[in-house]
Order: C-alpha cells, then structure tokens, then sequence
C-alpha cells in the first residue's frame, strides 16, 4: 500500500510538475498567473490539511463517497505536482538562453526547442533533486494514515494495538524507513557523482 | 533582400535601443556594421530574424514582414542563419547531431540525408574528424566552426553572424575568419558584427557604424576607410586600428 501510494502519486506529480512547470516560465499572463498562484498556494499549506481536505471537501463536492485510497492519491498527486514544478522550473532556466536562441534561429518551435534542447538537459541536471523530492515523499505517504488509510505506519499501529509491544514495533517500522531511505540517498549520490563527472 | 524602416527598438520601458534605423541589405553582397559597444549591432540584427521584437517600424526579409502576425516567422527564420558570439551549441549533443537537428526536424530530412550532408559542411569548415565530439572537447574555433555549419545545414539565404569571433582567443580566430571569407566569396549574403577590421577591408561590400542605436554612417569599404565622413566614425577608426 505504502509503495502503491508512492509510485502512483509520483508520476502523477511529476507528469503534472512538468506541465505546470512549463506553465509557470509561460510568457502569456493567463498561463503562468494561475500555475504560480497553484504553486505557492500548496506550498505554504501543510501537507496533512491537504489531505484532510480532499478526504472531506472532494466527497462534497461531488456527492458521493470516495475511498480513502483515492482522495489521498490525489490529494499527494495536487500537493507534490507544486514541488515538483518547481523544481522542473528550476531545471529549465539552468539552461541558458543562447541555445534556445540558437535553436529557434534554425526555424524550429517552441515545442521542439523544449523537447530536443531544453528538457533533455533540464531532466538530467535535475535528476539528484527530483529523486530527493521522491524520497521525502515516500515518507510523507505516512500521513495519509491519519485519514485511515492502512499505509505501513497505520498497519504498524494495529499490530500494536493488538500485541502492545509498542517500542519494538515503531523501532522496526523506523528501521524500515530508514533502510528504504537510505538505500534511495545513496543511489542519489551514486547518481548525482555520475552526472558530475559526465559531460 | 533585407530592408529595415524606421525600425525604433525600446528594452523595457525607457531604454530605446534603435532609434529610427533605416537601411537595406542586398543579394549576395557581405555587409559589416561596426560601432561601439551598447550602440544596438546585436539588437538590429537579432531585430531581422525578431529574435527581439521591435515596436516600431518595418522589415522586410525576402519578401516577409518581419513584425507581421501573419508572417509564420518559423519559416522566415529557416531562410535566415545566424551565429552567436558564444557559440551556443548544443552541449548533450555531438557536433554531428548539432547540424542535423534543425534539418530533419525542421526540413524533415531523413537521419542519413542529414547525415552525409553534416559530413560535407564539417568538412568544409575543416573539421571532418571532429563529427563525434561533444562540444565541451572541441576548442572554441571548432564550436564556432560547428555552429556555422549548423546554421548552413539549413541551406539559409542570408546568414547572420553576430560578434562570431569576440569570445574567441586570438590564435583561433583566423579559423573561423577563413570560413567566413570562403562563404562570402562564394556570394552567400552575410551580414556580420564585428570589430575585425581586417575581415571587412577583404570581403565587405559594404560597412555600417552604429553609435547609440543610430546608424551614424553606411558606406561603400574603400570609402568608409577613406573617406569617412562623421567625426565618430573617424574617432572610432582611429582607436580600433591604432592598434593594428
């Protein structure tokens, strides 16, 4: 359930990061306003309101019940997409100018100057951040406990309260995290020394 | 072939970069505009291809309004190469898939066509061996060589270049000078920023000084070395070859 969680609301993040991303260093107002207002409106907010709210406020809206599973996708899936475009951001104006200019000088469009010059290489300089950004986010799918969730905290806390050896318990589940973090830290770093030493 | 009227430029709100630039630029004819830095070069040439967007005035390139939201500038700008000073290549590319982009996304050339015909442009620019090279292995002459071929792949009309040897060290940039020369003999129509005085007395037709967004004075070579009219202009001839 944890990793279910993790690996759907990251490539729902990412794949709406790199939209609002784009939308975000938009030249039209009407494009870019709206994305930077989404960005810095889930940023300031704690995670865990995010997912009350869609827990409560989606059901509402659409008048009828949705399973604890969904609402917390895609209350992560609203809440990273903010993190992830701009870290996305980020990415895009580490490479320069010029070579957009150059690339639009041969006649080519906004579309493919992106695709061919400016995301394969935004992509790859933002790779160690975009995996650090993942990594937090495994963690932070613990929170979707609070709203019943039974990710692995949840699953830990009802073996307890069913054997009460509370100490062992969180200790392990703590070991868990911790290995699975440290194992992903680590190839970040392999990672990030490897895009040092490239070209 | 190239025709600028009354073209005014302004950078933000108050900074008039043109002010009322008028000129034209014919067929297979190589024209270098010289002038001061900060004296608009740069922007009237990015102003051709609107790489910069100017608010006022008219030009016309090949038949095309530049400023008109009719204009597919796309296919303008296919007609039209240019070089930058600072190379700008494509840094996770090699130097093969540099030139070969822009001719088969663009012309939708197939990888082989564009292929054997990045071979030939290297080859002219003299540097065949280089095809599989990123650009951070190639010196600065071979960049900017790169990046001319780049921009010929297109098979451009007109060619731009813009101060293509100031980020160069002196010992290069007679390299990049020979394939501009052979271009221009070749009667490719070029219109080049630069200080290179040298470059200009051999194969402009025709030279341009620019001071604070102004054409000051535009003459034939011989003249404009000869007989310049403008005090400026005599003042800047002075002190960029003083040191000649």
């Amino acid at each position: 359930m944890t990793f279910q969680l993790a690996v759907i609301s990251l490539a729902g993040g990412i794949f709406f990061g790199v939209l609002l991303g784009l939308a975000r260093i938009s030249s039209r107002k009407y494009i870019s306003c709206p994305a930077t207002l989404y960005i810095h409106f889930f940023r300031s907010q704690p995670l865990i309101l995010v997912i009350f709210w869609f827990y409560f406020f989606v059901p509402i809206l659409f008048g009828k019940p949705m399973s604890a599973f969904i609402s917390a996708i895609i209350g992560f899936i609203a809440f990273e997409t903010a993190y992830f475009a701009e870290i996305i951001r980020g990415g895009i104006q580490s490479i320069s100018k010029g070579q957009m200019q150059a690339a639009y000088a041969t006649g080519m469009k906004h579309y493919q100057v992106m695709r061919y010059i400016v995301l394969p290489q935004a992509l790859k300089n933002m790779l160690p951040s975009l995996m650090t950004q993942s990594i937090v986010l495994f963690q932070d799918t613990s929170l979707a406990y609070v709203i019943g969730l039974q990710e692995f905290l949840r699953r830990t806390s009802l073996v307890d309260s069913r054997e009460v050896k509370s100490i062992e318990l969180y200790l392990f589940s703590a070991l868990v995290y911790l290995v699975i973090c440290l194992t992903m830290s680590l190839f970040v770093r392999r990672f990030e020394n490897k895009v040092h030493q490239g070209v | 072939m190239i025709e600028i009227k009354n073209v005014s430029l302004w950078l933000g709100d108050d900074f008039q970069v043109l002010k009322n630039v008028s000129t034209r630029f014919q067929k297979g004819r190589t024209t270098v505009i010289c002038g001061p830095s900060g004296s608009g070069k740069s922007s009237l040439l990015r102003c051709i291809n609107r790489l910069e967007r100017f608010q006022k005035g008219e030009i016309i390139v090949d038949g095309l309004s530049v400023h008109d939201p009719k204009t597919d500038i796309y296919k303008l700008r296919e007609n039209v190469g240019m070089v930058f000073q600072h190379f700008d290549l494509y840094p996770h590319m090699t130097a093969l898939d540099n030139i070969t982009l822009a001719p088969q996304k663009v012309r939708c050339l197939s990888r082989q066509t564009a292929e054997s015909k990045a071979l030939q442009l290297l080859e002219r620019v003299g540097i065949m061996d280089k095809a599989n090279s990123f650009p951070a292995q190639l010196s600065g002459g071979q960049q900017q060589r790169v990046a001319i071929a780049r921009s010929l792949a297109m098979e451009p009309k007109i060619m731009l270049f813009d101060e293509p040897t100031s980020a160069l060290d002196p010992e290069m940039i007679g390299e990049v000078l020979d394939v501009m020369i052979d271009l221009a003999l070749e009667g490719m129509t070029m219109i080049v920023v630069t200080h290179e005085m040298g470059f200009a007395k051999k194969v402009a037709q025709e030279i341009i000084f620019m001071d604070h967004g102004e054409i000051v004075e535009a003459k034939n070579t011989s003249d404009f070395f000869n007989h310049p009219d403008h005090p400026r202009t005599r003042d800047f001839l002075n002190r960029i070859l003083s040191h000649v």
